[in-house]
C-alpha cells in the first residue's frame, strides 16, 4: 500500500477524533475523542518512518504512547477531583473560566 | 489485489468503524470498548507497517493500560448512561463541518505530495535497533520519560487524594 | 559735553553687591528672620553700590566717536555670532541713572528702617530682600546693553514692584493692587516683547549700539519701523503710566509709603521714560510716533493733575502728580527732546522721593492719609520745611530744579510747534501748584480738627532723611541756576516768566482756597461741576477695565473651558467609552467551555492550512 493510503487513514481517523472532542458533552467522552486522535498521530509517525527507513519516527511513537498514557492518568485524575467538588462531569457546567 | 491490501482494506474498516462507534455511541461504557477495539485495530496497522514492536507496545500500554484507567474513571464518575445522542451532543452539525473541513484541509496536503517509492528495508531487526536507540542515541529523552512518568504518579496520586 | 564712558568693572559691582545682598537674604533663613540683620546686609550693600556709582562716575573717561560704551559676553549662540548677548553699557545715561537709584534706594531703604518699626520681625527681613532684589532688576534694567536685556530686567522690576505692592499680603485690597499693577503693566509689555522681536527679526541684532550706528548710517530697514517703535512704547506706556495704561499707578499706594516713594515715583516707573531716553536714537526716525508720544504725555499730564485736585489721600494725590510729571516727561520726548525729559526725570526722581517720604512722615503723626484730618503742625517747621521745598520744586520755582526742568520742556515742546500740548502743559502746570499747596496747607497749615498735635513725635530717622532729600534738591536747583551756564533748550523770552506766573496762580488760588477760605472750594466744585464729577469718578477708566477685562478675557476662558472639556475631553472620553464597549463585546468569546476553545484551535488551524496551500503556490 502506498504511503498516501496510510496517512489518508489517519486523516480520516483523526477528523473523527476531533468530531468526538467537538460534540461530546461528557468529559471521559472528550477525553476518549482525543485518545483516537493521538492513535492517528501515531500511525502517521510510524508510515513516515516506515517508508524513509527512519527510525525516528518508530522511537517518536513510541514515546508519544508512553506520554499519552501519562497524559491519560492525569486527565482522569482532573475528571475525578471535578467530579467530586462540582458534582458534575457535564461539559457545558464546566465554565467557571467564563470572562 | 495483494494479500496486504486485503489486509490493510480490513483493518482500516475495523478502526474507521469502531472509531465512529466511539464518537457516537450516546452509552459511555459502550465507547470504551469501541476505543479498546480502535486501539487493537491500529495495532495491527502497525503490524502492516513492520513494528511488531509497536504493535506489542500498542496492546500492552493503550488496550490493556489506558482502557482500564477509562473504566476506572467512569465508574467513579457513575454516569454510565447519557441521554440519547441528540442530548448527548452538542452542535452536531459545527462539529463535522469543523473535523471536515480539517479533514479536507489535510488530504489537501497528501495529494500535493510527490509520490514515495517501495519501502526500503530495515537494516536490522527492529526490536533491536529500537532497544540500542534507547540506550544509545535517544538515552536522554527515554531518561527524562522516565522522571515523567514519577511526576505524572505523584502527580495523579496527589490530585485524586482523598479528602481527609 | 563729550559723552563718556565708565568702567565695566564697576558697573557690575554696582550690580552684584544688591543682588549679593538678595540671593543672602533669600537663602539664609536665619538671617532674614532677623529684621536688624537683614536691614543691615541690605543696607550695607546698596550703600556699596551708591559709593561704587560715584566712583563710575568721577572715573569716567571719555568716549571716541566710534567707540561702543558697551561690555557685552556672548549669550545664546547662533551661527556667525551669538545671537544675544549680556553685558554692561556704562555711558552718560546709564551712569545717572545709576547714580540716582542707587541713591534713592539707599535713602529709602534707611528710612523704611523708622518707618515700618512696628513690623512683625520676620515679615521685615522679607521686605529688604525685595528692595534689593528691586534694586538689582532696576540697575540692570539701566545698564543693559541690549533689549533682551532690558526686557529681562524690566520683568524683573515689575515682580519686585507686584511684591512690594502686595507686602501687606493679608489685605485683600494690597493683593488686589498688586495683581492690577501687574495686570495692566503686563498689557504694555505685550507691546514691547512684540516690538524687540519684530525689531530682531528686521535688523537681526537687539544690541543698542549697533541699532544706533544703524540707524546714523540711515541703513536701518524703515518699512515696519513705525509699527515696531509703536509697539515698543507701548511697553513705555504700561511701566510710566501713560493714559490709558496709568490706572494702576493710585492702586499701587497699597504698598508701604517708603515703597511708593521708590518704585512709583523715583525708579521704576522712569523706566518707560528711560526706555524712550535710551531708544531715542530709534524714535528720531518716526516723527508721528513722536508726535503721537508728545500728545499722549500732555493729555496725562493735564487728565492726572485734574484728579489729583479732588483727592483726599495725601498719597494718591502724590501718585496721580507722578502721573502727570510722567506725561510731562514723554511729552519732552516726543518733542524731539529727550535731554529735557531726561533731566526732568532725575530732578522728579528726587524731590518726589521727599515728598513721599515726607507724607510718610504726617502719616506716621497723624496716623492716617487722610487730608481733611491732619493740620495744625505750623509750628514744627522741622516736619514741614522739608516737604515745602519738595512741593516748590515740583510746582516749578525758581531756584528749584522743577523751574528750569519743566521751562525746558515747555520750550522744547513749544519748538516742535506742538501747540494743543503746549497748552495742555501749561495748564497742567497751573493745576500742579494748585493741588500742591492744597495739600500743604491741608496737612500743615490748617486749623486742627483736634488738639494734641502740637509737638508732634517724628523718628530721627525719616525727618533726617527727608532733611537730606530736601538739602539735595536745593543743591541741585542752585547748581542749575548758578552753575551751568549753558542750556541746551532755551525758548522764546517770554517763557520763564510764563511759567513762574503758572506756579504763582495755581499757589495763589490754593492759598486762597484752602488756607485763607477765602474763595469757598465747593462753590468752585460746583461751577466746574461736569468736570469735578467725572474727576472725583476717576472718568470711569477703571471701570472700563474692569469691564473689558470681565467681558472679553472671562468670556474667553469660558469658552476655551468649554471647548476643553467638551472637544477635546469628549474625543478622549469617547474612544475610551469606544474601547470599554469593544472589550466587553469581545469579552463574550471566553465562554469558559473547553470545546468552544477547541473550536478555536480548530479554525485556527484551518487558517494555517489555508495560509499555508497558498504560500505553496
Amino acid at each position: 500500500m502506498p504511503l498516501g493510503a496510510y496517512l489518508a487513514l489517519a486523516a480520516l481517523v483523526f477528523a473523527i477524533g476531533l468530531f468526538g472532542v467537538l460534540t461530546r458533552r461528557n468529559a471521559v467522552g472528550i477525553l476518549l475523542g482525543i485518545e483516537l486522535m493521538l492513535n492517528a498521530v501515531n500511525i502517521n509517525l510510524v508510515a513516515f518512518g516506515r517508508f524513509h527507513a527512519d527510525l525516528a519516527g518508530v522511537m517518536f511513537t513510541l514515546f508519544t504512547i508512553a506520554i499519552t498514557v501519562a497524559e491519560v492518568a492525569v486527565g482522569l485524575a482532573i475528571v475525578i477531583v471535578i467530579f467530586r467538588v462540582r458534582r458534575t462531569v457535564d461539559a457545558d457546567h464546566l465554565d467557571l473560566l467564563r470572562g | 489485489m495483494t494479500a496486504e491490501m486485503l489486509a490493510f482494506a480490513g483493518v482500516a474498516v475495523v478502526l474507521l468503524a469502531s472509531s465512529l462507534g466511539v464518537v457516537l455511541t450516546p452509552n459511555l461504557f459502550h465507547a470504551v470498548l469501541y476505543l479498546a477495539a480502535a486501539l487493537v485495530a491500529t495495532g495491527v496497522v502497525f503490524l502492516l507497517l513492520d513494528a511488531p514492536f509497536l504493535f506489542a507496545v500498542q496492546l500492552l500500554l493503550y488496550a490493556g493500560g489506558v482502557v482500564t484507567i477509562v473504566v476506572f474513571a467512569i465508574m467513579l464518575t457513575e454516569r454510565l448512561v447519557g441521554a440519547s445522542i441528540k442530548q448527548a451532543s452538542r452542535y452536531l452539525i459545527n462539529g463535522a463541518l469543523v473535523s471536515a473541513a480539517v479533514f479536507v484541509g489535510v488530504v489537501g496536503f497528501l495529494v500535493q505530495m510527490p509520490p514515495v517509492g517501495p519501502r526500503p528495508p530495515w537494516p536490522d531487526d527492529l526490536t533491536v535497533m529500537v532497544g540500542r536507540a534507547l540506550v544509545g542515541a535517544f538515552a536522554i529523552p527515554f531518561e527524562l520519560l522516565g522522571v515523567l512518568l514519577v511526576i505524572v504518579l505523584v502527580g495523579a496520586l496527589y490530585l485524586a487524594r482523598s479528602e481527609s | 559735553m563729550t559723552p563718556r564712558v565708565g568702567s565695566a568693572t564697576l558697573a557690575l559691582l554696582v550690580l552684584g553687591l544688591p543682588f549679593a545682598s538678595f540671593l543672602l537674604l533669600a537663602v539664609v533663613r536665619p538671617l532674614r528672620r532677623s529684621a536688624p540683620a537683614a536691614a543691615a546686609v541690605s543696607i550695607a550693600a546698596i550703600a556699596g553700590s551708591l559709593v561704587t556709582a560715584l566712583l563710575t562716575m568721577s572715573g569716567a573717561a571719555p568716549l571716541a566717536a566710534q567707540q561702543s560704551p558697551s561690555t557685552t559676553w556672548s549669550w545664546i549662540p547662533a551661527d556667525g555670532g551669538p545671537m544675544a548677548t549680556v553685558g554692561v553699557m556704562v555711558d552718560d545715561l546709564a551712569m545717572t541713572m545709576l547714580l540716582l537709584v542707587t541713591l534713592v534706594s539707599f535713602l529709602v531703604q534707611v528710612y523704611s528702617w523708622a518707618y515700618l518699626h512696628d513690623e512683625p520681625r520676620t515679615s521685615l527681613g522679607r521686605y529688604y530682600a525685595y528692595h534689593s532684589l528691586f534694586a538689582f532688576s532696576m540697575l540692570g534694567l539701566v545698564l543693559a546693553p541690549t533689549f533682551l536685556q532690558m526686557f529681562i530686567f524690566w520683568e524683573l522690576v515689575g515682580l519686585c514692584s507686584y511684591l512690594l505692592i502686595g507686602y501687606w499680603y493679608e489685605r485683600p485690597s494690597a493683593a488686589r493692587a498688586a495683581v492690577k499693577a501687574f495686570w495692566i503693566t503686563k498689557l504694555g509689555d505685550l507691546g514691547l516683547v512684540a516690538g524687540i522681536v519684530m525689531l530682531w527679526s528686521a535688523t537681526g541684532t537687539f544690541d543698542f549700539w549697533t541699532l544706533f550706528q544703524m540707524a546714523s548710517l540711515g541703513s536701518l530697514p524703515v518699512e515696519a519701523l513705525p509699527l515696531i517703535m509703536f509697539l515698543i512704547y507701548l511697553g513705555a506706556v504700561g511701566k510710566s503710566a501713560q493714559f490709558p495704561l496709568h490706572v494702576w499707578l493710585p492702586d499701587a499706594m497699597e504698598g508701604p509709603t517708603p515703597v511708593s516713594a521708590l518704585i512709583h515715583a523715583a525708579t521704576m516707573v522712569t523706566a518707560g521714560v528711560f526706555l524712550v531716553t535710551r531708544a531715542f536714537p530709534l524714535f528720531r526716525l518716526t516723527p508721528d510716533l513722536l508726535t503721537l508720544i508728545a500728545w499722549v504725555g500732555a493729555f496725562t499730564a493735564l487728565l492726572a493733575a485734574s484728579m489729583a485736585c479732588v483727592e483726599i489721600d495725601i498719597k494718591r494725590v502724590l501718585a496721580y502728580s507722578t502721573v502727570s510729571q510722567l506725561g510731562y516727561m514723554m511729552a519732552a520726548a516726543g518733542a524731539a527732546a529727550p535731554e529735557a525729559g531726561f533731566l526732568h526725570l532725575i530732578a522728579h526722581g528726587v524731590f518726589k522721593a521727599l515728598l513721599f517720604l515726607g507724607a510718610g512722615v504726617v502719616i506716621h503723626v497723624f496716623h492716617t492719609n487722610d487730608l481733611f484730618r491732619m493740620g495744625g503742625v505750623r509750628g514744627s517747621p522741622w516736619i514741614w520745611l522739608p516737604f515745602v521745598v519738595g512741593t516748590l520744586a515740583l510746582s516749578g520755582v525758581w531756584p528749584l530744579p522743577g523751574f528750569f526742568t519743566k521751562e525746558a520742556i515747555l520750550a522744547g515742546v513749544l519748538d516742535a510747534r506742538l501747540l494743543v500740548p503746549f497748552a495742555m502743559l501749561s495748564v497742567a502746570a497751573f493745576l500742579t501748584a494748585f493741588y500742591m499747596f492744597r495739600v500743604v496747607c491741608l496737612a500743615f497749615f490748617a486749623r486742627p480738627h483736634h488738639a494734641g498735635h502740637a509737638h508732634p513725635r517724628v523718628p530721627g530717622l525719616m525727618n533726617g532723611v527727608c532733611w537730606v532729600l530736601g538739602a539735595l534738591t536745593l543743591a541741585m536747583g542752585l547748581q542749575q541756576a548758578f552753575f551751568s551756564g549753558h542750556h541746551e533748550i532755551s525758548g522764546p523770552g517770554w517763557l520763564p516768566g510764563f511759567s513762574l506766573a503758572l506756579a504763582g496762580g495755581g499757589i495763589l488760588l490754593a492759598w486762597a482756597m484752602y488756607q485763607r477760605r477765602a474763595i469757598d472750594p465747593a462753590r468752585v466744585a460746583r461751577a466746574l461741576g461736569p468736570i469735578e464729577w467725572m474727576a472725583r469718578r476717576r472718568y470711569g477708566l477703571d471701570g472700563l477695565f474692569a469691564g473689558l477685562y470681565r467681558g472679553v478675557l472671562l468670556a474667553f476662558a469660558r469658552l476655551i473651558g468649554w471647548l476643553d472639556r467638551y472637544l477635546v475631553d469628549g474625543v478622549v472620553n469617547v474612544l475610551s467609552a469606544w474601547t470599554l464597549r469593544a472589550g466587553d463585546r469581545v469579552r463574550r468569546l471566553q465562554t469558559g467551555q473547553p470545546q468552544d476553545y477547541v473550536y478555536g484551535v480548530a479554525l485556527g488551524t484551518l487558517l494555517l492550512f489555508v495560509l499555508a496551500q497558498w504560500g505553496l503556490r
